[in-house]
């Protein structure tokens, strides 16, 4: 049983730098700073079709409040063919300063901050706190290739600087470059901004800005608002996709060609146990003009939610309609979660696609999946599926899924 | 004689909406399963009950210490002839308040004995709620601590620790501060951009990898097929689809996969511009006519589709054609700019070389 530690109360932040070498040299001899396990995950899963397996090893280690560690290793093989493969997903270490004034990440780690798109990269990134609300943050390193490939780019680095005005503002502005073979990929500049001006409205927004070939890359804004019952949320996206490829790609020299999106989703929860949403958006793609919108009911079958999620069982129906340029379809999804017992679970999932133009891939793609999970008091989880379709492609096609899982804690 | 006829039937057609509504309530969650009903702490603070009365011992209690439910024996000390022989809190109080303090005692560090100081003995001024006739929680929002200036700083540089435990292990959304519903996955990236410091005091490092990871092994939602649910990415069908959707929203599948990521599942399911009965292209996808080309259409508007199979050294099957003197004319589009050297960089060099 790990014991707990009181929260450390701020008086000064300059009795608090000069207290950070003595603070981290006392915390290192610590036995123990809280209650957080070293916790293990192993997932083993197999399917028919392929067929194929995997292997999934992962944990996190947090047994001290300055350092956290973290890994996902995974292989995978095809029990009839050589490619049997593995790799990293993450390995890190997380370096944290005393009540949260900087950290230090290295390793293999996701970058995304400001209007820098998520980067997955071997390298090191760094992040300072001021306690006015100003924040700094730099990273650099060499972006991932699948399978220990060939490195596709030499190095990628960048940085946010941001500044936040009590709890209702912050903005930033970031710039990332990335390289390969000694010319520009990607160099942009960015600008995010998030506020809350009352409560119950929230506002967020991000942009991009490609400098080697001047123009918008992409721009992000979605702004919410709760009341009552209802949530509601405006929001507007604008990509240049020739901008986001790297720009040593022969494709990134088509021009500006943008896609533009404006919708609005509304979520109201018309009984306590029961959801309806609503969501459309007007799209403009090249030169079509078109749309796209859902509708769904979610509707939990008992009240554990608010103390259990994940014990709840749930019905759920979405009608969906897309209709721009040429990606017109109709499709209709179903899922049904029960419990069956506290350990066993069954879980079914239906989708009927209908494309507008067939063109010889059929007329309707239906798919279906049908779970049964059991999960023991001990850490052992164990999850069967059958799953069923009609594609572009097959006919039919069929897959048997099957996992094991176990997980463990370590105080 | 018509609208005699009609009378019976409406209200049949009415009756049988409220049965029907009412046989729903249980249902649609109106009508609980559990017969328990809120704890009547609005009562009891119009009585001058004072809190500690019923909750003793909690003025003076620590992180460590047991929960300060109230028994029958305490109720009884009043309630001296109670309505019924049953345990009170069978009836008076809900399971899931309970449930709510028990989670804070198991996940939160946090001491009674050094708040009651600070309010002065005041405990309405955290749980407002028990001074108002139907209590949503009683345990108080975050919204509320941070109400201190203590917690106020802390939340700034991130601090969860000084009152979180472990917040992965919590599993619990944080509901006054942000919101992850509706489509999410839509909104998360946006909502990160000036917020990733605050996302990661939840999410650990392979939240992000697990979707945006260049090498990730199978999507989440792939692992955990047994966990159904509305929203989510590249769910159910989304196989037969992706097309549909990747033409959708051009680029938008940039966010997570490089632009080469398609040609390796292609090329295993056979599905290339080499076979003819299985090429992704319609007919007639490259023409010689003049204007009767789709593909340069096509291309423009999602150049990530095609760098996903002729990326690299596919390129050169573009250049054949569309190198300056080429057949195939300029490539560039309107509002085409950069800052590259065109004999120079790659990969304007490729058709501008000296001379051209």
């Amino acid at each position: 049983m790990g014991c707990k530690t009181a929260a450390t109360r701020p008086r000064s932040y300059r009795a608090r730098w000069l207290c950070v070498p003595s603070v981290l040299g006392w915390l290192s001899l610590c036995e123990r700073a809280n209650a957080e396990p070293l916790r293990l995950r192993a997932d083993a899963t197999a399917e028919t079709q392929a067929p194929t397996g995997l292997v999934v090893l992962q944990g996190s280690d947090n047994v001290r409040p300055w350092i956290a560690t973290e890994g996902l290793v995974w292989a995978g093989a095809r029990p009839y063919g050589s490619d049997a493969t593995a790799d990293v997903l993450v390995l890190s270490m997380r370096l944290r300063a005393p009540h949260g004034l900087g950290d230090l990440r290295v390793g293999r780690f996701v970058v995304a901050t400001g209007a820098i798109r998520p980067l997955q990269l071997d390298g090191a990134s760094a992040l300072a706190r001021a306690p006015w609300g100003g924040t700094v943050e730099a990273f650099g390193g060499v972006p991932v290739v699948p399978s220990f490939g060939a490195r596709a780019y030499d190095w990628v680095a960048g940085g946010r600087v941001a500044q936040s005005v009590g709890s209702r503002l912050t903005m930033g502005a970031s710039f990332v470059e990335r390289r390969v073979h000694g010319e520009i990929a990607d160099e942009e500049i960015g600008f995010d901004a998030a506020t809350a001006p009352l409560p119950g409205i929230d506002i967020a927004a991000r942009s991009a800005y490609d400098i080697t070939s001047p123009g918008i890359t992409d721009a992000l804004i979605s702004g919410a608002a709760r009341k009552g019952d209802f949530r509601y949320e405006l929001f507007a996206a604008h990509r240049s996709p020739s901008r986001l490829l790297p720009a040593t790609s022969l494709f990134s020299v088509l021009g500006d060609f943008p896609s533009d999106l404006i919708g609005s989703t509304v979520r109201w929860q018309a009984a306590p146990r029961l959801d309806l949403l609503a969501s459309a958006a007007g799209q403009a793609v090249g030169g079509a003009v078109g749309g796209n919108g859902w509708i769904r009911a979610l509707l939990r079958t008992d009240d554990h939610v608010a103390t259990s999620p994940s014990g709840s069982g749930s019905l759920g129906l979405e009608v969906h309609r897309q209709d721009v340029s040429s990606a017109q379809w109709t499709g209709i999804r179903g899922i049904a979660t029960q419990p069956l017992s506290h350990h066993l679970r069954l879980s079914t999932e239906i989708e009927i696609a209908a494309p507008d133009a067939p063109r010889g891939r059929g007329i309707v793609w239906p798919w279906g999946l049908v779970a049964l999970a059991w999960r023991s008091g001990t850490g052992w989880e164990a999850a069967g599926a059958l799953e069923a379709a009609s594609t572009p492609v097959h006919s039919f096609e069929t897959n048997a899924l099957l996992r094991v899982s176990r997980t463990l804690e370590f105080l | 004689m018509n609208v005699r006829s009609r009378i019976p039937a409406r209200l049949t057609l009415l009756l049988l909406l409220c049965l029907l509504l009412s046989a729903c309530a249980g249902v649609l969650g109106f009508k609980r399963a559990s017969q328990t009903h809120p704890f009547e702490h609005r009562a009891h603070v119009l009585a001058g009950v004072a809190c500690v009365t019923c909750h003793a011992g909690i003025a003076t209690s620590g992180d460590h210490d047991p929960l300060h439910f109230p028994s029958k024996t305490d109720c009884v000390g009043c309630h001296t002839k109670p309505h019924d022989t049953h345990d009170c809190t069978a009836c008076h109080g809900e399971s899931h308040v309970r449930g709510s303090a028990e989670l804070a005692r198991e996940h939160l560090r946090f001491e009674h004995q050094k708040h009651m100081a600070r309010v002065k003995g005041d405990c309405v001024r955290c749980h407002s709620e028990v001074a108002v006739a139907k209590p949503v929680a009683l345990r108080p929002t975050m919204a509320s601590c941070f109400g201190c200036h203590e917690h106020q700083d802390q939340w700034k540089v991130r601090d969860c620790n000084g009152c979180h435990e472990d917040l992965a292990a919590e599993e619990t959304l944080p509901s006054s501060h942000l919101v992850h519903d509706s489509d999410f996955v839509r909104e998360h990236g946006v909502r990160a951009a000036a917020a990733a410091d605050l996302c990661a005091s939840c999410h650990t490092e392979r939240s992000c990898a697990a979707c945006h990871g260049q090498n990730v092994p199978a999507l989440p939602a792939r692992l955990a097929f047994d966990t159904v649910k509305m929203s989510g990415l590249h769910r159910a069908g989304f196989k037969s689809r992706h097309s549909e959707e990747a033409r959708a929203q051009p680029g938008l599948c940039s966010t997570c996969h490089s632009e080469d990521s398609c040609v390796q599942c292609h090329a295993a399911s056979h599905i290339t511009p080499g076979s003819a009965t299985r090429s992704p292209h319609p007919p007639n996808w490259v023409s010689a006519s003049r204007g009767g080309s789709e593909h340069g259409t096509q291309a423009r508007i999602d150049p990530m589709s095609c760098a996903s199979c002729h990326g690299g050294a596919g390129e050169q099957l573009c250049i054949g054609c569309h190198k300056v003197g080429g057949s195939g004319g300029s490539p560039h589009g309107r509002g085409f700019v950069s800052n590259k050297n065109k004999t120079h960089d790659v990969p304007c060099r490729s058709c501008h070389a000296v001379g051209l």
